[in-house]
């Protein structure tokens, strides 16, 4: 079994998608060994920390490159691997073979877009279905999502989640009494942790889009000194320098695609813990445009009426 | 595609290019497009302090097209600064066409049932989060001629369709997006200018589309013409503001499961086009100020 997945795991570093009997094989193994993983994962530090892939294989390549191998360095995603950019599936596949290969190196956390209806919107499915003939990967994929963690802590410090904090979850214990194995709820306390966005606001605040919280410096004082925590860690919002770090360095937004949707010109950046917790911010930019198959920089000359 | 051989004369022109900026000088008229990365974290946080707005996403505020008539000195520009300022900033009122996503009647229902899930919120400042607006570009402040608009109806200057859809070579083409965003996985609003230049004319789109998700698709675009054959020189500019239920466009799909169609802009324009009986009238019912049709013109002559 170790040398079929390091053969899939070559075929995927070179971004080929995997036969559809390989990725349900895949998939089952996944599912079993995340069912057994907690709603929030313990990871020990040293561990290098993503946030948003979206699709975007070659620049998570690049990611690698900046960061290390797998296994010689540990791995935490925070979510959000599918959707947006062209290889959703070599993204998501590659990460979950490096999950099933080294369990105890890399950790998947889910981000907002592992959900059904998301993808079907932004990218996802219609990319399985063009790539497979079928949505039959998009549904063992979609089926994986739903057991992913909701988040980790790393060394009992430093908390990571996707979106952030939800005020029906005051307590780590809280969000490890949920029930994860759902698609993701439009409400309630699982959908916050996946959607909520830190905000300079005092205290919460409700989204002027009528759904979703926004927390200020407040709750997140509450939520670390309540939970012995130094850090919070996230996702979830595109940070034009890689990382974002506010309320006094108490929270962090994590953003790993450069380039966003190829033609940001951002640049990512991952977190690197060392033993110590000691923080490290390494920036990376996107892969040369020559080795991959991406429309051009410059749009092609359109008789647009 | 094939294209036929075109019997137009091209006029005499210039291009030239830099590594952000890209520009034709042609029949007296200058033309520049710039398009830089998203603008960076302080370049963002003082867009923000200034127009007082939580930005999109995707700003590119280093973007930016100018059109120059050379003989009157008339500028015209359009800029995410500019276009940002036409949003909404404050209390949506009637006319705004203010909407809130699909399930937000459920995620407040889900709260306020439970007091433990609903603490004690600060209100977040209000603004229109869709960025609808119907800016039409700007006249530059170093424009040294301001034309007058003149309001025009029925088939009055109407966009000549004949002559903008003959495949004559294009001289010049950029698009330039202005800014994006993703409404937090909600849909999309976005801003892109696209401009030709023709042989015979200037032609310019500046399109606004938004998407929320279960609840309605918006449109506003702004059309820009030049005729190199005017005389004295016309600039026509029309607008045109769209909208209908979500529901709407969805029915229109060529396969039901598949959504993607729904975040192709063309995909979208063309339905929104083909129903603008109802789109441009009735819309989603939202009381949007921008929907219907508006054509101006002005004289570029001192």
């Amino acid at each position: 079994m170790g040398s079929d997945l390091d053969r899939q795991i070559e075929m995927l570093k070179a971004c080929k998608p995997l036969p559809e009997a390989d990725v349900k094989t895949l998939c089952m193994k996944a599912r079993e060994i995340l069912i057994e993983e907690g709603n929030v994962q313990c990871i020990d530090a040293p561990v290098t920390i993503c946030g948003d892939i979206h699709g975007q294989f070659w620049d998570m390549l690049e990611l690698f490159k900046t960061a290390g191998d797998c296994p010689q360095t540990s791995y935490l995603f925070m979510g959000d691997f599918v959707d947006r950019g062209y290889f959703s599936v070599e993204t998501f596949l590659l990460l979950l073979a490096m999950k099933v290969r080294w369990p105890d190196r890399v950790c998947l956390i889910r981000g907002n877009h592992e959900s059904r209806q998301i993808t079907q919107v932004y990218g996802f499915y219609d990319e399985c279905t063009r790539k497979y003939g079928s949505p039959t990967v998009w549904r063992y994929c979609t089926d994986v999502f739903d057991y992913l963690s909701l988040g980790a802590i790393i060394d009992g410090r430093v908390f990571c989640v996707h979106g952030g904090l939800s005020p029906a979850l005051p307590s780590l214990d809280m969000i490890r009494g949920l029930e994860r194995r759902v698609e993701v709820p439009h409400e309630g306390p699982m959908c916050d942790l996946l959607w909520s966005d830190p905000d300079e606001i005092n205290g919460w605040g409700l989204s002027p889009r009528g759904a979703g919280f926004l927390f200020g410096a407040e709750p997140t004082k509450a939520f670390l000194h309540n939970n012995s925590l130094d850090l919070i860690s996230r996702a979830h919002q595109l940070a034009m320098e890689g990382y974002k770090l506010m309320f006094e360095r108490m929270i962090v937004t994590v953003w790993s695609a450069p380039n966003y949707c190829y033609r940001c010109g951002n640049v990512a950046a991952v977190l690197e813990l060392d033993e110590h917790l000691g923080q490290e911010y390494k920036v990376f930019e996107h892969a040369p445009m020559d080795v991959r198959s991406i429309p051009a920089r410059r749009p092609p000359a359109e008789y647009f009426l | 595609m094939t294209t036929p051989p075109s019997s137009v004369p091209l006029p005499k022109h210039e291009l030239y290019e830099a590594p952000d900026e890209r520009g034709i000088t042609v029949n007296g008229w200058r033309i520049t497009s710039t398009t830089r990365p998203i603008s960076n974290g302080p370049q963002s946080d003082a867009l923000q302090a200034d127009l007082g707005l939580t930005l999109p996403e995707m700003i590119f505020g280093n973007n930016r097209l100018t059109i120059e008539h050379q003989a009157t000195g008339w500028k015209y520009s359009f800029t995410a600064r500019d276009a940002l300022a036409a949003v909404k900033n404050g209390e949506l009122e009637d006319g705004d066409g203010g909407v809130k996503v699909g399930y937000a009647d459920a995620w407040l229902k889900s709260r306020q049932s439970n007091s433990a899930l609903m603490p004690q919120t600060v209100q977040a400042k209000p603004y229109d989060w869709t960025y609808t607006t119907t800016y039409p570009g700007h006249i530059d402040p170093d424009s040294t001629f301001t034309p007058t608009w003149e309001s025009v109806e029925g088939t009055t200057h109407e966009l000549p369709l004949a002559e903008l859809t003959r495949p004559d070579p294009i001289l010049f083409y950029a698009e330039i997006p202005l800014f994006e965003d993703e409404l937090h996985d909600n849909g999309s609003s976005a801003l892109l200018i696209r401009i030709r230049i023709m042989p015979t004319c200037i032609f310019i789109l500046a399109r606004f589309t938004l998407r929320v998700d279960n609840v309605l698709f918006r449109n506003f675009d702004t059309r820009i013409y030049h005729s190199f054959a005017s005389n004295p020189p016309m600039i026509i500019r029309e607008s045109n503001g769209f909208e209908a239920p979500y529901e709407v466009l969805k029915a229109r799909l060529p396969k039901q499961q598949d959504l993607t169609p729904l975040t192709d802009p063309n995909f979208v324009s063309r339905c929104l086009t083909e129903t603008r009986k109802y789109s441009q009238t009735e819309g989603a019912h939202t009381g949007w100020r921008g929907l219907g049709t508006r054509r101006d013109c002005a004289t570029l002559a001192p």
